[in-house]
């Protein structure tokens, strides 16, 4: 008779979150979409054309997930704006990012943008690369009261870099010289990790994008930034080498927002992204 | 970069993942006995303890195991993060392939029939004894096939070690991937593990030929 009762309550369980889960499925279809109005039409079936934007989401300030849980950033506004603009339903997409471009590849995105470098080796690839839209310079942070003042005093230390960004890929290859003084360069899967391992003591400085850092130093007490330029570098937008034309409207879409001033008036809300930097502003 | 580069770069790594691999066999196999033991024995809060050891690695992702026992000391008590990080690895990897052994090795004592228990004791041999002369070999023999199945699982498993920066061989080969936007180096890194896996399965293969003179 126990048993019994317990198979009844048991199968009464599965049940209910079998239709539990079936009716959360008919309504949103994966975690990664946001606040889109109607989001249970499939992608690329009703006229209004979907633009999935790849994002790295921990790099704030360009893109992150805010306080309310939905995804935000510099480049998550200006894309929403984007879409906006042309009609189109706007979705984010997480990436991976040491593997954003095979997920390019892969149509799990509609192009990769999120404080992303323009590197040689992407337009080598074939990648088409929308035109640079910030000017970035790398630096390094440090805990306050470490006595690092340049990067000269970092030999023989450890530095944290998020792995799959441009300065993992400066310290292989341009900076390779200063990277081989230090004892140790440590890949980390997102900065917040690389920020983890410099407050936890397990590396003495963080390789990292200057409005990344100020973004941290202004949220986080302790830490300062050397104020040294190790690599200037520009901001793209990362397209299939297929879609130029698609890069095209994305571009005339920005140039549109700047001469309404949306575009100047998203960037007056971070603080941390220098207006002097963004390239389409000039 | 050519793919000799390619290759000596990520045999640097694999030196960092044969550590891993080595050291959680290691410590786990043994470990994983003294859990089954406990788990056991007729104390039932000693029983009831390895219990709960098992079910809570074997019920959580070893991924987060490796954040808690990396960073949680860290968050909870201000204890400085390991720069050696192949210490909290290491840590995380047997604790938790010490719950998978402990239910290999019980499956593999449990089904000892109880006649040779039997037949030990009228023969005058102590339990401790029976354990280590008779029944030990038997289920060593017969639990081999599923053990060399977690070595296999492990040896791709080390490639998590990456969650808590750990530098081995994919996470090198992940390095390489993205400054020279190339699939080669996971194309290499896939041959790495498969040859690794070939070698630990010839190995576990000849043990258990050598083994079956225990077989029933």
């Amino acid at each position: 008779m126990k048993k019994r009762i317990i198979a009844l309550v048991l199968a009464t369980l599965i049940a209910a979150l079998t239709f539990g889960l079936a009716g959360c499925g008919s309504k949103t279809d994966d975690g990664n979409t946001t606040a889109a109005p109607d989001a249970s039409t499939p992608a690329g079936t009703t006229e209004t054309k979907t633009f999935t934007m790849g994002i790295d989401p921990e790099y704030p300030p360009f893109s992150y997930l805010g306080k309310d849980g939905e995804y935000t950033g510099f480049d998550v506004e200006v894309c929403k704006a984007v879409c906006d603009k042309l009609g189109w339903e706007f979705k984010v997409f997480a990436v991976n990012w040491d593997e954003k471009l095979v997920q390019l590849d892969s149509n799990e995105c509609d192009c990769v943008w999120s404080g992303m470098t323009i590197l040689d080796s992407m337009k080598e690839a074939g990648y088409v690369i929308s035109r640079p839209y910030f000017d970035n310079e790398q630096v390094l942070l440090v805990k306050e009261g470490s006595g690092f003042a340049s990067s000269k005093d970092l030999a023989g230390k450890a530095v944290a870099v998020q792995l799959g960004t441009s300065g993992e890929s400066l310290l292989n290859e341009d900076l390779k010289d200063l990277a081989d003084t230090f004892s140790e360069v440590v890949t980390c899967d997102s900065f917040l990790k690389c920020f983890t391992e410099l407050e936890g003591n397990a590396v003495d400085a963080v390789f990292v994008d200057r409005p990344v850092a100020d973004s941290y130093v202004a949220e986080h007490e302790g830490f300062v930034i050397i104020d040294e330029d190790l690599g200037a570098e520009q901001y793209g937008i990362a397209f299939r080498s297929g879609d130029r034309a698609l890069c095209a409207e994305v571009e005339g879409a920005i140039d549109a927002l700047v001469a309404d001033g949306t575009y100047a008036k998203i960037a007056a809300k971070y603080e941390d992204i220098d207006a002097g930097n963004l390239l389409f502003l000039k | 970069m050519t793919l000799m580069t390619i290759i000596t770069k990520m045999a640097v790594g694999l030196e960092k993942t044969c550590a891993i691999f080595f050291l959680t066999l290691l410590f786990a196999i043994p470990l994983g006995m003294i859990v089954a033991l406990l788990r056991g024995s007729k104390i039932k809060i000693v029983s009831w303890i390895a219990k709960a050891y098992i079910s809570v690695l074997r019920g959580t992702p070893l991924m987060l195991q490796l954040i808690a026992v990396t960073y949680g000391p860290y968050y909870l008590f201000g204890i400085s993060i390991s720069r050696n990080k192949l210490i909290p690895v290491v840590i995380a990897f047997a604790i938790n392939y010490a719950a998978y052994f402990a239910e290999i090795y019980r499956s593999g004592i449990e089904s000892m029939p109880v006649g040779q228990y039997e037949a030990a004791q009228v023969l005058g041999y102590s339990r401790i004894q029976t354990f280590f002369k008779i029944i030990l070999p038997q289920v060593i023999r017969r639990i081999l096939p599923s053990v060399t199945n977690e070595i296999v699982t492990l040896v791709k498993d080390t490639s998590m070690a990456f969650t808590v920066s750990y530098q081995e061989m994919f996470t090198i080969g992940k390095q390489i991937a993205n400054s020279q936007t190339s699939f080669v180096p996971f194309i290499v890194a896939g041959v790495f593990y498969y040859v690794f896996n070939a070698i630990v399965g010839f190995v576990m293969g000849r043990v258990e030929k050598r083994m079956n003179y225990y077989k029933m």
